[in-house]
């Protein structure tokens, strides 16, 4: 065993010096200074003046905050219901060895190579009222009356815009879980078929339960990723038609820099930031309870 | 099984069709990118989106990349993502080699902020970080975009990095330490090339990442010639606002780089994504 | 090797920090060299000595940006020590962005900007900077009309530079009305008519594209100032009149519910940005169209033959005409780090000479007196009188209040499209909004 020498020792804070100042000047401060500033009334220019709970008790009267609110949770049921169940789906048909399995999952994680706001564009032009793909088929096959304007109807334009989210998620979560049945014992599915068990049985009670760490994670990610969407909702209709597909960081986004309201903006991402942590905090706990003792 | 007998069952075949179905949707938004972004707007305008196209030309990606400014917002995409890429590999393998290989008071800490900064909700920074930009005179240059990219991915970087040293056998490490190297050589010499597919599929994940940034872009510069590709394209809308066989050319242009990356790395794309997510 | 490698990576990443640290001169050289390495040897082989002048710009269609590049161009021949870095960005990214740029530490030291309150904003909070020694050394204070020197000052100091400005009327297709037998209608009785004809015929009334709201606004503007009179619409953008008023619910209930009933409207208007929606005019489509005469740039130039405009239909002839006839303009930072070049650049622009070139290539209206008039157009002219009509002149509704409370208010008036029963609701709440907005004034 060698010498624990005292440069053996330091060593650790010397490589973490550098790394951890940078992460804290950009990240851990940042974080701490948004909390303060969000009992502030900075409007960006004169120094900020300390204004108490003023910012959230508005944020509570404000509608608007609702309504964002509400749009970020219909999105994060869409997107803790249909990735998770569209990924697995496929990642259990593609993990076999059918033909063109390469050419399938190709196709579905592409669209995460792409830029949300490449998909927004993309899309935006195929909601288009005249002349978007979507409605122009529509009208094709005589279903006019279903030939809606997705993006300035108030009721559709939340889901529109999620199905994007949802369309280039679900991708994400069959390579999720394609990694995941490759940890798969084989041999304790084989058994299963073996005791008698049908094919839904055994995806039911053998696989399903095997692949819990994935869905975990999966689930995770998909409840924090729906808080923090804002790209789409920024580029495809910037919240409109009033506020009708606002979401939380868009909400924050407009109240900072477009009325000026720095302070408030930053009570609402105190918000966010507090509906993330739960998660991340339960995210944290699992982490922490399948770690091994170094 | 041969393809002949994977079809000898009617419900595998129907299955089979179903998946090709799906599939196909699938990627119908990139087919009627692609075929929109050849024909003129007119043309679609006055004729439907379903007619035969009067002509077929690449007159809507010349105009993207001339007038549209994609000429430039594709080389800054570039200035933006590499330097932050190899840095914020550089930090996140220091510290992950800290963090996964020495056992130190506050290690367990540590590596919990680097976790909880992966799930941030980034606007929770972004007052700040504007101010703080500005304040250092970064605003409005490569250097505040790349600096804030490099601190802001630390925090997954490094969680990846370590979950990954951590399955380097101890004894490699110990036998150099008897040899006599210090850490820093240790590190560079022998734990860097063990990690090299994580580093890999790391920097295939980041590129992709960093590469489709929109928010920061558009918060931290301001001039034109500056902006990546995802805030100008933003700015290519507001310009050709009507003219959408444009936007989507301009669009298309945008996604060749991940397109190229995404074909040749496919596979530490992949393995990016899945690192250290399962247990 | 490594070792070298990573020392040379160490010095390059604090060379290019020194670099992005310095002061704006050389920042500039980052623009023309791509790669990082090259610019750390430009600066240390000469000191940028060039002088610049940084103009940022909302004029993002076409006609206009051209325009305004010729008069950078114009800019540069009369100074070729000055270098302009001229940026040109999206009009509605620009109302975002602004305030971005007067807060950053090296903020354009030009931009393009709105007269009004718009300005005012910024003025107060003093973003912007005092130009009055300008004005005056370039005899602004007599060549320019009392109105624009009002517009323009704030404590008797001028902030902004009123440089074109345009008139709002009805534009309308003069073959589509020929085709029905239709007159460019006066009072609002005629003005159902002429739109009852046009549906019956197929052919939508009035085209609107309200995916940014503004367009709206504008049909706000009018029917308020019509049916109330400019001054209570005034005072009302002043937040002196409550929104719940049963006067404002008149605008809605009364008459703007009327034409959305009615059918009168584009279909699906909250899916189409405003020139998107001049499409289906361009198409005959559509028959009108309430817009500023910037209209004039996105009309194809062959088709504006057929292209008129008529004011705004009189509701109550008792009440004095009001007309939005927004002033565009530009000012200098209040922290630019170019000030003397800035200066420079605004007194050309705000010459007679920048003018004449904007009012005879865009049709626009000038500020300055001395320009010639002897040569516009019928529809420059046509304009003028329109405006010279008046007896009240507006900015427009998110020119005239406060960016917070025209963002509320629009968002209201988007409501009231979709849904017109809820005018209660929504009036209620922008009232509690401009109770809230306005509250220390």
């Amino acid at each position: 065993m060698a010498r624990r020498t005292v440069l053996y020792r330091l060593s650790p804070y010397l490589f973490l010096i550098v790394p951890l100042i940078i992460y804290c000047i950009w990240v851990v401060g940042p974080m701490l200074y948004t909390i303060y500033l969000s009992f502030t009334n900075w409007d960006g220019v004169s120094s900020p003046a300390v204004i108490g709970w003023r910012n959230y008790q508005k944020l509570f009267r404000d509608p608007v905050f609702y309504i964002s609110l509400t749009n970020n949770l219909k999105w994060m049921l869409c997107f803790i219901t249909i990735p998770v169940v569209g990924g697995l789906a496929l990642a259990l048909a593609l993990n076999r060895n059918i033909p063109g399995a390469k050419f399938f999952k190709t196709s579905f994680y592409s669209p995460m190579v792409l830029s949300l706001v490449v998909c927004g564009l993309i899309w935006s032009w195929m909601y288009h009222p005249a002349k978007g793909l979507i409605n122009e088929s529509l009208r094709l096959i005589g279903l006019d009356a279903l030939a809606k304007g997705w993006l300035s109807d108030r009721r559709l334009v939340m889901w529109a815009i999620i199905a994007v989210g949802v369309w280039r998620q679900v991708g994400y979560v069959m390579v999720l879980y394609l990694a995941g049945l490759q940890g798969v014992d084989p041999t304790l599915v084989d058994a299963s078929r073996v005791d008698g068990c049908s094919n839904w049985q055994t995806i039911w009670h053998v696989i399903l339960p095997l692949l819990s760490p994935v869905t975990v994670v999966v689930v995770v990610i998909s409840i924090i990723d729906s808080l923090r969407a804002f790209d789409l909702v920024s580029v495809m209709t910037r919240g409109g038609p009033y506020y009708s597909s606002s979401v939380l960081a868009n909400f924050m986004y407009i109240e900072a820099f477009n009325n000026y309201k720095m302070g408030y903006g930053a009570a609402i991402s105190v918000i966010l930031f507090i509906l993330s942590a739960v998660f991340i905090f339960l995210y944290l706990w699992r982490v922490m309870q399948t770690e091994m003792e170094y | 099984m041969s393809a002949r007998q994977f079809f000898r069952s009617p419900w595998r075949t129907a299955g089979y069709i179903l998946l090709v179905i799906v599939t196909l949707l699938w990627l119908v938004p990139f087919g009627q990118a692609l075929l929109t972004s050849f024909r003129s707007y007119d043309d679609i305008m006055i004729r439907g989106f379903f007619s035969l196209p009067k002509t077929l030309s690449l007159n809507s990606y010349r105009e993207a990349w001339e007038r549209g400014g994609m000429r430039y917002y594709l080389p800054n995409s570039f200035i933006i993502t590499i330097p932050s890429l190899i840095l914020t590999l550089f930090f996140s393998s220091l510290s992950a080699y800290a963090l996964a290989r020495f056992r130190f008071p506050g290690n367990r800490a540590i590596f919990f902020l680097y976790v909880g900064g992966t799930m941030l909700p980034f606007q929770v920074l972004m007052l700040p970080v504007f101010r703080l930009t500005n304040a250092l005179g970064l605003y409005d240059t490569y250097w505040g975009l790349i600096a804030f990219h490099t601190a802001f991915q630390l925090g997954f970087c490094t969680f990846l990095l370590r979950n990954y040293m951590r399955t380097v056998p101890g004894e490699i490490l110990e036998a150099a330490r008897m040899d006599g190297c210090n850490e820093f050589r240790i590190w560079w010499q022998i734990m860097m090339p063990l990690t090299l597919p994580a580093l890999a599929a790391l920097a295939t994940l980041e590129f992709t990442w960093i590469f489709n940034d929109y928010l920061w872009a558009i918060i931290l510069l301001r001039s034109d010639h500056l902006k990546p590709v995802t805030a100008g394209l933003a700015t290519l809308q507001g310009q050709y606002v009507t003219d959408w066989t444009v936007i989507v050319a301009g669009a298309l242009i945008a996604t060749i780089p991940t397109v190229i990356v995404f074909i040749f790395l496919q596979r530490y794309f992949i393995e990016g994504l899945t690192l250290g997510a399962t247990k | 090797m490594k070792r070298y490698l990573l020392t040379l990576l160490a010095l390059v990443t604090t060379l290019t920090l020194v670099v992005a640290c310095a002061p704006q001169t050389v920042t500039v050289t980052v623009e023309r060299t791509v790669p990082v390495r090259e610019t750390v040897q430009v600066t240390v082989e000469k000191p940028v000595a060039k002088r610049i002048v940084i103009y940022n710009s909302y004029m993002s269609d076409p006609a206009p940006r051209e325009a305004d590049a010729a008069l950078v161009k114009m800019f540069e021949e009369e100074h070729p020590d000055i270098d302009v870095i001229h940026s040109t960005i999206a009009h509605e990214d620009f109302k975002q962005a602004i305030r971005a740029y007067l807060t950053a530490s090296t903020p354009p030291d030009v931009m393009t900007w709105f007269a009004g309150n718009r300005a005012r904003f910024f003025i107060d909070k003093g973003l912007i900077m005092d130009i009055s020694d300008v004005w005056e050394k370039e005899g602004w204070n007599e060549s320019y009309p009392k109105g624009f020197r009002a517009l323009s000052t704030v404590n008797d100091k001028q902030y902004f530079l009123p440089a074109s400005w345009y008139w709002w009327a009805v534009y309308y297709r003069k073959d589509i009305f020929d085709q029905y037998g239709l007159k460019p209608p006066q009072t609002w009785d005629e003005f159902l008519q002429v739109c009852e004809t046009l549906k019956k015929n197929g052919i939508t009334p009035i085209t609107i594209g309200t995916k940014y709201p503004w367009t709206a606004a504008g049909w706000f503007d009018y029917l308020n100032m019509r049916v109330n009179g400019p001054e209570f619409h005034i005072n009302l953008m002043l937040g002196k009149e409550r929104y719940d008023d049963p006067r404002v619910k008149k605008v809605f209930t009364d008459y703007w519910g009327v034409l959305i009933q009615k059918g009168y409207f584009l279909e699906n208007a909250a899916a189409y940005s405003w020139s998107e929606a001049l499409q289906f005019m361009i198409e005959g489509k559509a028959a009108m169209y309430l817009m500023g005469d910037f209209i004039r740039d996105s009309y194809p130039d062959e088709l504006e033959g057929n292209l008129d405009f008529f004011r705004f239909p009189i509701i109550d002839p008792n009440v004095p005409i009001g007309e939005d006839a927004p002033t565009d303009g530009f000012f200098i930072a209040a922290n630019s780090q170019h000030p003397e070049e800035a200066k420079l650049f605004l007194a050309f622009l705000g010459s007679v000479k920048a003018q004449q070139y904007f009012a005879d290539t865009l049709g626009r209206l000038p500020t300055n007196m001395g320009v010639d008039t002897s040569k516009f157009t019928p529809v420059q002219l046509k304009g003028l009188e329109l405006i010279k009509g008046a007896d009240y002149v507006a900015q427009f509704y998110d020119r005239d209040t406060t960016p917070e409370m025209a963002e509320k208010g629009m968002a209201g008036f988007m409501e009231f499209w979709d849904n017109p029963g809820a005018i209660d609701d929504i009036l209620a709440r922008l009232e509690a909004a401009r109770q809230e907005i306005f509250a220390g004034q």
